[in-house]
């Protein structure tokens, strides 16, 4: 029964443009290729301007932001500003990434290559995507004042959690997003609670409010940016079906001297990283952690820390980090 | 006042006392709070609040939020949803927010409302699980490859920003 449906799927994605008309006219569920609606959501963000104000809800924490963005001819200039707790923001520029926390006086420059945009699947993680979450459509909410296309990924097994968007009907631009765990509970989530899309975003909006960091901030420039693919000699036994490796290579991470192996696997929809490191000095916290949507759990294999960190159940993650073994 | 609140939305005011209360919550800034308040909790919670105000929690509150985690934990039962969580947040924000109490005295002095919000069976004490924290370098650098953390499709550091803020070394 499954598949004739999703072939429906396909050939109502290759009509996009007619479809796209008709929800014009109406507000009729609109089958897409789960993949193909990702993309919309993803190249929305990227390419309109838009500003308005979040509800970020991570585990316990709730924090509410103002964000403002804008496709300046390709570039990205981006500003997201806490609207309480400190005055913290965070201004993007293509992928320079500021983080300013004039309550500590600190100022973190990250390069950022943006990469979990939701690229173009492989064909391979498209059929993962269908095989392993049923992919529903729903129209007709409304959030934040915009009428709203829901999107629902069930995962079909217990080792993913589910996932639920709201996307702008007219943009495509995601207006609310949960990740919801195994018992149904939302663990992360954000909502706007008012967007302008397609608006005159002035410059100021997305400029530091510390155009010259102030002298007595501390500069940190952190580690991140473009890790080299290479074989960093290990290996997961015990991969969860539906997940493949989409990379490995070292990345240098910040007060860790050594470079630290990053393997990362996705099942198209989330990613499970998995860090290797020497076994630092000081006393590693291991087993689970969790935040949010996002759980992690780190064991010791010999004289090495093994940490796994994604977007899926603990019992997956845990899964991935004790099946960590050197490649023979 | 907060419990006076508290007592309002347990229906538990009648008469000059109602009138005062109801008063109180006229004032420009309480009423403000009230408004963001019901359109942060509709947003949340799915439903079409038509409301587009744009609003921040006040300064601090997010602190109290944190103290009290399940206030915001929507329930599966969408009628529990509505009646305990609308009332429990409400309670928590309204008395916060109208009483303008610094971060500090509602982490030292849970107010009355809270009490109440727990009464009401809102905070489930078993759910919030007192998890280690999860590496935030390692947040960082996973989020550059993790598809469709899904949240992130909106400001992609999000995540990390909020990770981050709790968790900074200078």
């Amino acid at each position: 029964m499954r598949q004739p449906l999703l072939q429906r799927y396909r050939l109502a994605g290759r009509l996009a443009p007619a479809a796209l008309l008709l929800m014009a006219l109406a507000p009729v569920a609109r089958a897409e290729d789960p993949a193909q609606w990702l993309a919309r959501a993803a190249q929305a963000a990227r390419q309109l301007n838009y500003v308005g104000t979040i509800v970020y809800q991570i585990g316990a924490r709730v924090e509410t932001s103002r964000l403002a963005h804008l496709n300046d001819n390709g570039t990205e200039l981006e500003k997201l500003v806490s609207l309480d707790g400190p005055a913290r923001e965070v201004v993007r520029s293509g992928s320079d990434v500021r983080y300013y926390y004039p309550d500590v006086k600190l100022m973190k420059v990250e390069a950022r290559t943006f990469r979990n945009a939701f690229p173009s699947l492989s064909a391979e993680q498209q059929r993962s995507l269908a095989q392993f979450y049923d992919f529903r459509l729903v129209t007709g909410e409304r959030v934040g004042g915009h009428a709203a296309q829901v999107v629902s990924f069930e995962p079909r097994d217990g080792l993913r959690y589910g996932h639920r968007f709201w996307s702008d009907a007219a943009t495509g631009l995601l207006l609310k997003a949960r990740i919801l765990d195994e018992r149904g509970e939302v663990v992360e989530q954000f909502a706007f609670t008012d967007l302008t899309v397609n608006a005159k975003i002035d410059r100021a909006l997305v400029e530091p409010s510390w155009p010259v960091t102030p002298a007595d901030w501390q500069v940190r420039q952190g580690t991140g940016g473009e890790v080299k693919p290479q074989d960093t000699g290990w290996t997961v036994a015990r991969i969860p079906p539906g997940f493949a490796k989409i990379m490995e290579g070292f990345r240098k991470v910040y007060g860790k001297p050594d470079p630290v192996a990053h393997l990362v696997f996705s099942d198209g929809l989330v990613a499970i990283s998995v860090f290797v490191e020497p076994m630092p000095p000081a006393i590693a916290t291991m087993g689970p952690s969790q935040q949010g949507g996002l759980n992690g759990y780190s064991v010791k294999l010999d004289d090495h820390l093994v940490t796994a960190l994604g977007e899926a159940p603990g019992a997956t993650v845990r899964q991935i980090a004790t099946s960590v073994q050197p490649r023979r | 006042m907060n419990e006076n609140i508290s007592r309002l939305m347990d229906g538990e005011l009648e008469g000059p006392e109602l009138a005062s209360v109801l008063a109180a919550l006229k004032q420009p800034e309480a009423h403000r709070t009230w408004t963001c308040y019901h359109a942060i909790g509709d947003t949340l919670r799915g439903e079409a609040s038509g409301a587009t105000v744009p609003c921040g929690l006040p300064r601090g509150l997010a602190v109290r939020l944190a103290a009290e985690p399940t206030v915001l934990a929507p329930r599966r039962t969408p009628v529990e949803q509505t009646a305990v969580w609308g009332w429990a947040a409400a309670a928590t924000l309204a008395a916060a927010g109208i009483v303008g109490w610094t971060a500090f005295s509602l982490v030292d002095d849970a107010p009355a409302a809270i009490a109440k919000a727990r009464e009401a069976g809102s905070v489930r004490a078993a759910q919030v699980r007192p998890a280690a924290t999860v590496p935030s370098d390692y947040v960082l650098a996973h989020q550059e490859y993790s598809p469709g953390g899904a949240l992130q499709y909106v400001g992609p550091y999000m995540r990390a920003a909020a990770v981050q803020s709790g968790d900074v070394r200078p």
